[in-house]
């Protein structure tokens, strides 16, 4: 049984254009997706029984904010600020959302199941230019 | 796809294999080091570049199905098939390609299976949860692939010179 094609083993230059094929997609990527910087475009999206009620740009607040939201017999304190958002406290018997802490990074989430209620943070800022080239 | 013994064999032990590694990819957490969901080695990667370039595209691919299912369901996890199965399959399909070019050696090849793999899984990331948020780590995966690859290449290389010294893959 021989091999069906022989391998080169040895490093050839074409190699580092692969490579530098990767650099360019990631390089692409990273301006598309992460567009001003790291939190820059962080968004706050608050759903309430399963609808969204409030998109919050967290890079436009100049400091900590709290909202208070109200949903199926419970009472949620969430402050938003630009570097994330967190549950304050919460009349829900579980409080699993406000052990879940401090959330900073796009795609984290709060969720409040007996409330119904979850705070999703995703990337990219609902208004405004996705990068800046030059 | 007929196969003969010894061909049938060198799958189950090749499969075996991949599943090995994966395993022992888990003692070696590379996401200690590059705090990124989802990075890894990709040590069972190796098992696929050899199938390509030893037994070709067919074998490969049950290689891969078998070693994706098998995986899932030692894992307990449905979910887990998804990631895997779009994983390897970009991969597969990338370096498919790649192996034609007579100017790529396994380096190559195997640095775009491994960016490959990590748009797969992302790309699984983004089914699962319904929106785009997974996109973000993508540029990050891409830059450790380089580096995952080349191992992965290398050690690739380590297996086929090893094989000029054995009868296995001669006629």
């Amino acid at each position: 049984m021989p091999m069906k094609r022989s391998p080169e083993v040895r490093p050839k230059p074409a190699d580092a254009l692969v490579a530098l094929a990767v650099l360019l997609l990631a390089a692409a990527l990273a301006l598309s997706a992460w567009g001003g910087g790291r939190s820059g475009g962080l968004t706050a999206v608050i759903s309430v029984n399963g609808q969204v009620t409030e998109t919050v740009n967290l890079s436009r607040l100049s400091g900590p904010e709290v909202r208070e939201l109200n949903a199926n017999g419970y009472t949620l304190h969430v402050r938003l600020s630009p570097d994330g958002a967190e549950v304050i406290d919460s009349t829900c018997p579980n409080q699993v959302c406000v052990h879940t802490g401090h959330i900073s990074r796009a795609g984290q989430s709060i969720v409040c199941l007996p409330a119904r209620i979850s705070v999703t943070l995703s990337g990219g800022a609902e208004d405004g230019v996705d990068a800046v080239l030059g | 796809m007929k196969l003969t013994t010894k061909q049938l064999t060198l799958c189950a032990v090749l499969t075996a294999l991949a599943l090995a590694l994966s395993y022992v990819e888990n003692f070696l957490p590379l996401s200690l080091a590059v705090p990124l969901p989802g990075v890894k080695l990709g040590l069972a990667n190796i098992v696929t570049v050899f199938a390509l370039y030893a037994l070709g595209i067919g074998q490969a691919f049950l290689i891969l199905i078998a070693r994706c299912t098998l995986g899932a369901l030692f894992a307990g996890n449905l979910n887990a098939l998804l990631f895997s199965l779009l994983g390897g399959l970009s991969a597969m399909a990338i370096m498919a390609l790649l192996s034609r070019s007579k100017c790529l050696s396994v380096y190559g090849v195997s640095i775009g299976g491994a960016a490959a793999h990590n748009c797969g899984q992302v790309a699984a990331a983004v089914l699962t949860l319904g929106n785009t948020a997974p996109l973000y780590y993508l540029p990050l995966l891409l830059g450790v692939s380089l580096f995952t690859g080349a191992l992965t290449g290398f050690a690739a290389g380590l297996l086929f010179r090893a094989l000029e010294h054995t009868s296995l893959m001669k006629a």
